[in-house]
């Protein structure tokens, strides 16, 4: 479990995250959703450390993450798995040693074991035949996936995504979310995905916290959501004249 | 301010840079592969760069020289100590600025903007150190044997022209490189290209990894970095001289 208690971050006295308190559970899907620049990005950013807020702690399994030196962070990270929006995956690799790379780095795995655990997560994701082939020569979705495929090799206990839908076409966004969803009920990840992709949230949102100018302003699950009042939250969602239509269906 | 707080900015990263690396068996693949990228892909540019000097060298010493009292091996005398002491560290040391210093701003800056070094920091890597130390370690390995190259090939340029334009006679020519030789002389250069191999990798590669923003500010952190690592080639030049030859 990850457990953000009272996080602030501002840039250039402009307050971008206020007072953020959120648990995120075990084994579910936990998704971050907001307009573009409410503080989703820099929220996760602050909680695997790659920003370092202002006021607050971020706890890993009851250890405080903040306060922790570079080698006890260093630990941490190593359960984590992260999938970028762009993929960030190493252009000068190809697909197979991009996914042996944290194999490389954190195990001591032979390279028979890293190849077949190479196989493993690019079959999980659905992919074959394309470990020789750089990461300019596959699709967008093709290069999310891999990106997954990554962030799992090294059998991480939490899965962070950073809008992993963005620049795809609606069937690879349904099929990366499935997959997300798939690979955290079956390794029991605990899986924070920002978005402000409203199918992604109505298809795995276990677990969404809206956040609004920089603050939580509603929490609950997808199905909470359609009855919701909140109205900013209404606006973010419902903003499609086809939500909206599937709003009053509901 | 802001010179003082890139300074700064600087040398934190450079003292993030040479912390302990997290697997050196990758440190040592990268070498080999920043080797070959940053160091035998410079030996072409080098090579036509330095023969030309040679040889230019050659000929307007030959041209200047009007009195009867100055000898003609004077030719081949300046040409090997313009080369040696001069030409071929420096003038390549900024050539190599240009060619490996935006090469290597905007490799890292990419890498910046592309989230790249993000996801080495989440997989628990000092990216600082992953990413420059190698490039650093090459340049340093590498750079002395390109310097020496170019000391060679820009003196035999001068032969060349010795040989072609009959300004001066081989003869001559070959009694002027060697009259009055100082092996202290390739040390002084030899020393100098070590610190500048670590200015034409560390100053671009500050300047990349700090990038923020797109393709744009990658373009300008390149120029930024070969600016400024000239700029500082040209001042610790002067003080090397001034320490080592004075």
């Amino acid at each position: 479990m990850i457990e953000l208690k009272n996080i602030s971050k501002s840039f250039n006295n402009k307050e971008v995250l206020k007072n953020i308190s959120v648990n995120y559970e075990k084994g579910k899907t936990n998704l971050i959703i907001g307009a573009s620049g409410s503080g989703k990005s820099v929220l996760t950013k602050c909680t695997v450390g790659l920003i370092e807020p202002d006021h607050g702690d971020v706890f890993y399994e009851g250890k405080n993450f903040t306060k922790m030196d570079v080698d006890g962070r260093k630990e941490v990270r190593k359960e984590i798995g992260m999938l970028f929006q762009g993929g960030a995956l190493f252009d000068s690799l190809t697909v197979e040693e991009n996914i042996k790379f944290p194999l490389r780095m954190h195990s001591a795995m032979t390279e028979r074991e890293m190849l077949d655990r190479v196989n493993f997560c690019l079959n999980r994701v659905d992919l074959h035949d394309i470990n020789d082939r750089f990461p300019a020569e596959i699709s967008g979705g093709m290069q999310k996936r891999v990106g997954i495929a990554r962030a799992i090799a090294l059998k991480p206990k939490y899965l962070f995504c950073d809008e992993p839908n963005s620049g795809l076409d609606p069937g690879t966004a349904i099929l990366i979310d499935n997959l997300i969803k798939e690979i955290t009920e079956e390794f029991q990840i605990t899986t924070i995905v920002v978005t402000h992709d409203m199918n992604s949230v109505m298809e795995i949102g276990e677990h969404v916290i809206f956040i609004y100018k920089g603050e939580i302003h509603w929490e609950g699950s997808k199905d909470n959501i359609l009855a919701s009042d909140n109205k900013e939250l209404a606006d973010l969602v419902f903003a499609s004249d086809l939500m909206k239509k599937v709003r009053k269906q509901n | 301010m802001g010179f003082f707080y890139s300074i700064g900015e600087y040398f934190i990263l450079m003292g993030r840079t040479f912390q302990k690396p997290t697997n050196f068996a990758l440190y040592r693949r990268q070498i080999i592969h920043e080797i070959d990228s940053l160091g035998l892909g410079s030996f072409g540019i080098i090579t036509i760069i330095s023969v030309f000097m040679g040889a230019v060298i050659s000929l307007q010493t030959a041209s200047n020289i009007d009195s009867a009292l100055i000898p003609a091996y004077t030719v081949g005398y300046t040409a090997r100590q313009s080369m040696i002491l001069e030409f071929s560290p420096t003038i390549i040391a900024l050539i190599l600025a240009g060619k490996v210093g935006s090469n290597i701003a905007s490799e890292i800056g990419t890498m910046r903007v592309s989230e790249q070094i993000d996801a080495l920091e989440i997989m628990g890597i000092n990216s600082a150190s992953y990413l420059i130390v190698p490039k650093i370690i090459a340049a340093v390995f590498i750079n002395p044997f390109l310097v020496v190259w170019s000391m060679f090939i820009g003196i035999f340029g001068g032969y060349m022209v010795a040989f072609l334009s009959g300004v001066v006679t081989t003869e001559e020519y070959i009694y002027g490189i060697q009259y009055d030789f100082k092996v202290f002389g390739i040390y002084y250069a030899l020393i100098k290209t070590l610190f500048f191999a670590f200015i034409i990798t560390s100053i671009p590669s500050y300047y990349g990894y700090y990038v923020k923003g797109g393709a744009l500010e990658v373009g300008a952190a390149s120029t930024k970095g070969v600016v400024n690592s000239s700029i500082v080639i040209l001042i610790v030049n002067y003080i090397l001289t001034q320490l080592l030859l004075i």
